[in-house]
């Protein structure tokens, strides 16, 4: 997401990411970041959470006025649930997931991003 | 005391790890920069999601393609009209459990909410397109050339200022 948000930046938009891996997006340089301590799935906030959905949205579009250079602003909102009740996973493990159970030696390939070519 | 998120609450210890690594590979790079020409509630505004949201009457995201493939994502796009809401979408993103936005599209794309914020005056305006394409993709060279391309020539079309990444 981060090389896609320099790319629209660089065309001449003006970009915010909110981000719950704020550090790797940071990483990536990107020009502005709302961080969000929420889990994947439901990064704006709990269904049906309209107020709070809201305050997410509107946090990260004011970074945009607020920043006059390259900036992470932390949004200010606790999520009420643990990582284990959070439901952070997908119905079945993802395909990579499943791929490394049967394939370990394999990890160390997706640790660098050696992606093999077909 | 001022919040400081953690990056790693939501994610396991694999993950952590691999995280952790890939910061490390991330090269040193300028980082762009457009400046807001005008005030916040002057600007149109539009969304980009990575979550592989669809409208139920467009084209699936290619879930198969990565089973058969687990290093490869589809690196596709698509356009979401500022007016879908959760009967409208399909979320097709292996990596997240999807129910939370089909149940509640604003969870992953606030359409509703950024419409709310259009008519309170904060933003000026809901662009009409709004945008999805799947967010795990390992080799992201066909997103980075041909979709990111695509969404960039439709962002100028529709006159829009700015644009508000989310991750899934």
């Amino acid at each position: 997401m981060g090389l896609a948000q320099r790319d629209i930046e660089k065309a001449g938009f003006t970009t915010v990411s909110v981000s719950n891996i704020p550090d790797l997006t940071a990483a990536v340089k990107v020009p502005r970041i709302a961080a969000i301590e929420y889990p994947f799935g439901r990064t704006f906030g709990r269904e049906g959470d309209a107020v709070g959905q809201r305050a997410v949205l509107q946090g990260a579009l004011e970074a945009v006025e607020e920043m006059q250079e390259p900036a992470i602003k932390h949004l200010p909102f606790e999520w009420p649930e643990s990582m284990r009740n959070a439901h952070v996973h997908p119905p079945e493990p993802a395909p990579i997931v499943s791929y490394l159970k049967r394939h370990p030696w394999q990890v160390q390939r997706l640790l660098m991003r050696n992606v093999p070519k077909e | 005391m001022a919040k400081t998120v953690d990056s790693y609450r939501f994610v396991n210890g694999v993950t952590k790890r691999l995280v952790k690594t890939w910061i490390k590979l991330e090269p040193e790079r300028d980082i762009p920069w457009t400046r807001l020409l005008k005030p916040l509630s002057k600007c149109t505004v539009a969304l980009l999601s990575t979550g592989a949201i669809a409208l139920k009457s467009d084209r699936p995201f290619d879930q198969e393609g990565e089973r058969q493939n687990p290093w490869w994502g589809d690196p596709s796009y698509r356009i979401i009209p500022r007016t879908a809401t959760a009967d409208d979408i399909r979320v097709y993103h292996l990596h997240i459990d999807p129910r939370f936005a089909e149940q509640d599209l604003n969870c992953l794309l606030p359409l509703e909410r950024l419409a709310e914020l259009a008519d309170m005056g904060i933003v000026g305006r809901v662009a009409l397109s709004h945008y999805s394409f799947m967010g795990y993709i390992l080799d992201p060279e066909e997103l980075l050339t041909k979709s990111i391309p695509a969404i960039i020539d439709n962002l100028e079309r529709e006159a829009v200022d700015v644009v508000v990444l989310a991750p899934t």
